[in-house]
């Protein structure tokens, strides 16, 4: 604990980031700098630069069309507390990521410990659950709107056959939202199969010897060799999730436009909506700043909840 | 030799009396939908059908006849994009010369300066606006100026059935159909309907996307001598009694079974033209077409008919809108891209009875009372409908506010809400939009 505490400590003590006083290290630093520049220019550009100018936009009454009405202090964000469809959408937003994010994280670690391995079936496999994420949200969307469909559906007629009535999904409030985790699962999980993919690959196979010399249960080799090896992937496979399932946008918007009753309308739609379609652009701002205060929460808390695991 | 002088002389003069009638090629932004495979080589208006077909073969027409030379090319838009897409012309520079607009948005636009004023242009080009019904000029208009080109009126309009209507005894003497005089009565036939026919006395979109009961409720709160809106525009009133009336009595109809709550727009009308429902609620705009799939008998709903929305809750009142098309500002237009530009409107408003018979109503007062217009299927049934029409208040955010109710309406019936809380979610909504609308912009 200490001494992995120290090692930890050290490169912070010291001073880097002070500019060399000789002319060759100055050099050297001056080169370093050039090579960064091109990183430097494009995070400062199009990452520091909108999120800054985005926090400002959110304390201003921004109109898109209209131009700049003013400063108007913390009006927007008194709105929002007040708005209860902003309430619904976050509350839709984070419903959907706490259905999406575990059943994603576990269906892409079933799928990757099934087809990984030496095989032509299971390089074929790979490919075919790869692919459907190079597909647009676009084609994913018609594909899945097509699928439910109760009048032209896949689901229907299989329905019909056991005498049911075919299921309107996207049209009911209970069951849309759970359909449109089902699309997402269908269309996303290719990513996160292949980052577990690369990271079982990369598990000593001395370790799976050696369990197998102590005659270890498939079950212990999974959970005392298998997962803990993969456990960085596992929290890297979370965060991503998480921060690309709370922006999620395409899927209801194309799918059910929010509804029915509002019961898919996710946050990055309603700042869609409230700045393009409203023109209210700092009002948006401002729940985009909730937004993203939000993603970083969880992603820190994740990033934290990993960080646990290494240091026991 | 002496001949060709006198073609060159011929062709110099030709170009010198035209002045500014230089050909040129403008952009048209529309929704109506894309059929370039059906009437992609229609050059004859006269021959086209449907909203789509129509405007499509409008386009061709001008593009193959008009005599300044002018081509005029088409970005259709998804309609549920459409004002997104329109928005962000502005942002990117391609700003399209003439565009489509509902006259319920235009205040958003008209109050940033982004529509050309039109009315010394319509005076040069020879656009008589008195001609147009009073309603539809007061749409064009804003602040003594007109912005646009009224091309319609439309309405919400109750579709029918017939077979199915005189299944259930829904018919009167005169062979029109029997349509409620009260909410009650709506109710009460709804049941003796389903009973005697087995199907649904109403088909409506009743998800999310077009809010079509919203314009229902919005009628029936008309009905009753209130509005959702104040008249000026400034305040929300869906707390009213009028308000609960209406959406007491829109609840009903799904809990009564007499609607299925899960049908789209396509779903709603698939429904209607196959005999699923005696009533389909919808707009003028669908006449012309459900008219013609009746005729050709190639799908079961066989004897068509439209009617005004019935007085339900008082005095004949119906929602009512209007398509029509403005210039949109942009300083760096070259004058004969404006000429061009008006020039089409020209030949869009010389021909405003073809666009009529899609089913919408002429804006044009000597085209509803020429013969022809008298003579299109089921004219006679709403002939009056111009008469009774309202429009939503002018204010900026119609958009914003239509959905805002269309959302807390749609979980009285997906979700159980009661009326009274639905009222109170969208009021409370309405009034914070329009207190964005209403900041001096």
């Amino acid at each position: 604990m200490t001494a992995a505490t120290q090692t930890r400590v050290l490169p912070v003590a010291e001073p880097r980031t002070k500019v060399p006083q000789s002319p060759a290290k100055r050099r050297d630093w001056l080169t370093a700098l050039l090579f960064l520049a091109p990183f430097l220019v494009v995070y400062l550009v199009l990452l520091v630069y909108p999120l800054f100018l985005g926090i400002w936009i959110s304390f201003r009454d921004w109109d898109l069309m209209g131009g700049d009405y003013g400063w108007i202090g913390t009006l927007n964000y008194q709105d929002l507390w007040s708005d209860p469809v902003f309430w619904r959408a976050a509350g839709n937003t984070l419903k959907f990521a706490a259905m999406t994010v575990p059943s994603m994280t576990l269906v892409a670690l079933l799928l990757a410990l099934a087809v990984q391995g030496p095989g032509r079936i299971r390089a074929v496999c790979r490919s075919i659950f790869f692919l459907s994420s190079v597909f647009s949200v676009t084609v994913v969307t018609l594909v899945w709107a097509m699928v439910l469909s109760p009048d032209r559906g896949l689901i229907a007629p299989v329905v019909q056959f056991f005498g049911g009535t075919p299921f309107n999904f996207l049209g009911s409030p209970t069951w849309a939202m759970p359909a449109i985790v089902v699309t997402t699962l269908w269309w996303g999980v290719g990513l996160p199969m292949a980052l577990f993919l690369a990271s079982l690959g990369s598990i000593p196979k001395e370790l799976y010897e050696a369990a197998e010399l102590d005659h270890a249960s498939r079950w212990s080799v999974f959970w005392r060799i298998t997962l803990p090896s993969i456990r960085h992937t596992v929290v890297l496979v979370v965060v991503l999730q998480i921060v690309a399932q709370l922006q999620i946008f395409g899927q209801p918007f194309l799918m059910t436009q929010g509804g029915p009753a509002n019961s898919t309308r996710t946050l990055v739609q309603y700042i869609y909506e409230t700045s393009f379609r409203d023109w209210l652009v700092g009002y948006g701002a401002a729940m985009a700043m909730v937004l993203f205060v939000l993603m970083m929460i969880f992603s820190m808390l994740q990033l934290w909840l990993g960080r646990q695991g290494d240091d026991q | 030799m002496h001949h060709q002088k006198a073609l060159a002389g011929l062709a110099l003069t030709t170009a010198l009396t035209a002045g500014g009638a230089q050909a040129a090629d403008i952009q048209l932004m529309r929704f109506f939908g894309d059929c370039q495979n059906e009437y992609g080589s229609v050059n004859d208006a006269s021959q086209a059908n449907g909203e789509c077909g129509i405007i499509t073969a409008l386009v061709n027409e001008f593009n193959a006849t008009n005599e300044g030379g002018h081509t005029v090319t088409v970005q259709t838009a998804d309609w549920g994009a459409y004002y997104d897409l329109l928005t962000a012309t502005y942002q990117t520079g391609n700003i399209p010369d003439v565009a489509v607009m509902h006259s319920s948005v235009m205040p958003d636009f008209v109050s940033r300066n982004l529509l050309t004023p039109l009315g010394p242009l319509f005076e040069q080009a020879g656009i008589d606006t008195a001609d147009f019904v009073p309603a539809a000029l007061q749409n064009a208009s804003a602040n003594d100026e007109v912005y646009a080109l009224p091309f319609d009126l439309h309405a919400l309009l109750f579709h029918i059935n017939m077979d199915l209507m005189s299944q259930a005894g829904f018919v009167n003497e005169d062979g029109t159909p029997r349509l409620p005089t009260s909410a009650e009565e709506f109710i009460t036939m709804g049941k003796q309907f389903e009973e005697a026919t087995g199907q649904n006395f109403i088909a409506t979109e009743s998800q999310s996307a077009e809010g079509m009961m919203v314009r229902f409720f919005q009628s029936l709160v008309w009905q009753q001598g209130a509005t959702t809106l104040s008249d000026d525009g400034t305040s929300a009133n869906l707390t009213g009694p009028e308000a609960l009336a209406a959406a007491t009595f829109v609840k009903q109809i799904y809990d009564e079974g007499l609607a299925d709550t899960g049908l789209d727009y396509a779903g709603a009308e698939q429904a209607f033209l196959n005999g699923q429902a005696g009533i389909i609620i919808n707009g003028t705009w669908v006449v012309d077409a459900y008219n013609a799939q009746a005729e050709s008998g190639s799908v079961p709903l066989k004897s068509y008919v439209a009617t005004n929305v019935p007085a339900l809750m008082g005095e004949d009142a119906v929602w009512a809108d209007s398509h029509m098309w403005v210039i949109p500002a942009d300083e760096s237009r070259p004058q004969e891209e404006l000429d061009a530009a008006v020039a089409f409107l020209t030949f869009l408003n010389d021909n405003n009875f073809e666009w009529s018979r899609t089913g919408h109503l002429s804006v044009r007062q000597s085209v509803l009372d020429s013969p022809e217009f008298a003579a299109l299927p089921h004219r006679t049934a709403i002939a009056n409908t111009s008469q009774i029409a309202h429009a939503v208040p002018t204010t900026q955010n119609q958009r914003a506010i239509y959905n805002a109710i269309m959302s807390e309406f749609n979980s009285m019936w997906l979700a159980g809400a009661e009326p009274q809380a639905a009222l109170d979610g969208a009021q409370s909504q309405v009034e914070r939009i329009l207190r964005r609308a209403n900041r001096g912009g």
